[in-house]
């Protein structure tokens, strides 16, 4: 897409009205003129201030959105510990009660040993009742 | 040109010594352009000023449209600037001219600022060589107000084909590009401004 300047299927008519149109824009008023150069060096300079590049327009958006993050995760009280709920830690315990071997039987009453919990409870309450053992 | 130097030299100064290469790059980038400014910047004003009829406002929309272009698509390939510039230069008389036309329905209701609009004088129209010239110069400047007053009699669109395609020199393909048309409209376009043009203007070739 140049500028086809020399205009070979012009007509006469054609040429004469473009000579007369170069011949006004090349007599124009100082005054215009000057107006001219002063948009022109306007434009470079606008051109001169170098807008950043997309990368480093994005950087303080993404410094912006880790530190809302990081408040999020660390700033605001019970964060950390909003994550563990109840439900997400009732899996882990059942795991341990099940693989525990000296848990309480949890499948029935038929292994349970009564008598030794009976016991238990009552060397940890008092001295040892006469009836026991006996 | 010393102004311009200044320029090139202050925006160079911008990129770090360890990146010469993209310094001379910023230099060449610049001088290009302004070379292009320059070689758009008075006919881009003769089309301004044809379409609006008014030096002040022509001139506003020329800094626009280097002022656009400048910020916008310098780092495009030089060889496009031509049809962008005048595309936007385009866009920016639009503007101007929309603006007029509600400007101009409000003061339809405020009588005595449309007398003042009324009296506003158009510097084409009005144009007058004061200076003693030669009879070939006063055949040529009344040829060229005879023409000047039949472009701004035309169409929007039959004037922009007309001016872009044999004052600037575009080729039909940039020019519809600048006028944001096809080809073929363009085509059609400039067709019917030179009829028009030779039927108004006849008296003034023959």
């Amino acid at each position: 897409m140049k500028a086809d300047q020399t205009h070979p299927e012009s007509s006469e008519f054609e040429r004469r009205t473009r000579v007369l149109l170069n011949d006004s824009a090349a007599r124009l008023p100082a005054a215009v003129r000057s107006r001219l150069t002063q948009a022109r060096y306007a434009a470079l300079a606008a051109c001169g201030a170098r807008r950043p590049s997309l990368a480093r327009r994005w950087v303080p958006a993404g410094a912006l959105a880790a530190a809302a993050l990081a408040l999020l995760l660390v700033g605001v009280p019970g964060g950390k510990k909003s994550l563990e709920t109840p439900a997400a830690n009732a899996g882990l315990e059942d795991i341990e009660l099940l693989t525990d071997s000296d848990a309480v039987p949890l499948n029935g009453d038929q292994d349970v040993d009564y008598d030794f919990y009976e016991w238990a409870a009552g060397e940890a309450t008092g001295p040892t009742s006469p009836s026991v053992g006996s | 040109m010393a102004a311009f130097a200044t320029l090139i030299s202050q925006t160079a100064d911008l990129i770090p010594s360890g990146k010469a290469h993209l310094r001379d790059t910023t230099q060449d980038g610049a001088r290009t352009l302004d070379a292009f400014l320059i070689s758009v910047e008075r006919k881009a004003f003769k089309i301004a000023q044809l379409a609006l009829r008014h030096e002040a406002d022509a001139l506003d929309v020329v800094q626009d449209a280097m002022l656009q272009l400048s910020s916008r698509y310098a780092s495009r390939p030089a060889d496009e600037w031509r049809p962008l510039f005048y595309r936007i230069l385009e866009n920016r008389i639009r503007d101007v001219q929309r603006r007029r036309a509600v400007r101009n329905r409000v003061m339809a209701f405020l009588p005595w600022r449309a007398d003042e609009e009324d009296q506003e004088s158009d510097p084409i129209a009005q144009a007058v060589d004061r200076s003693p010239a030669p009879p070939a110069q006063l055949e040529s400047d009344e040829m060229l107000g005879a023409l000047e007053r039949a472009l701004t009699a035309l169409p929007n669109r039959q004037r922009q084909a007309f001016l872009l395609r044999n004052f600037e020199g575009l080729d039909v393909a940039a020019t519809a590009v600048a006028m944001k048309c096809s080809e073929g409209s363009v085509k059609t376009h400039y067709f019917r401004a030179i009829q028009a043009l030779r039927s108004k203007l006849g008296e003034f070739w023959t």
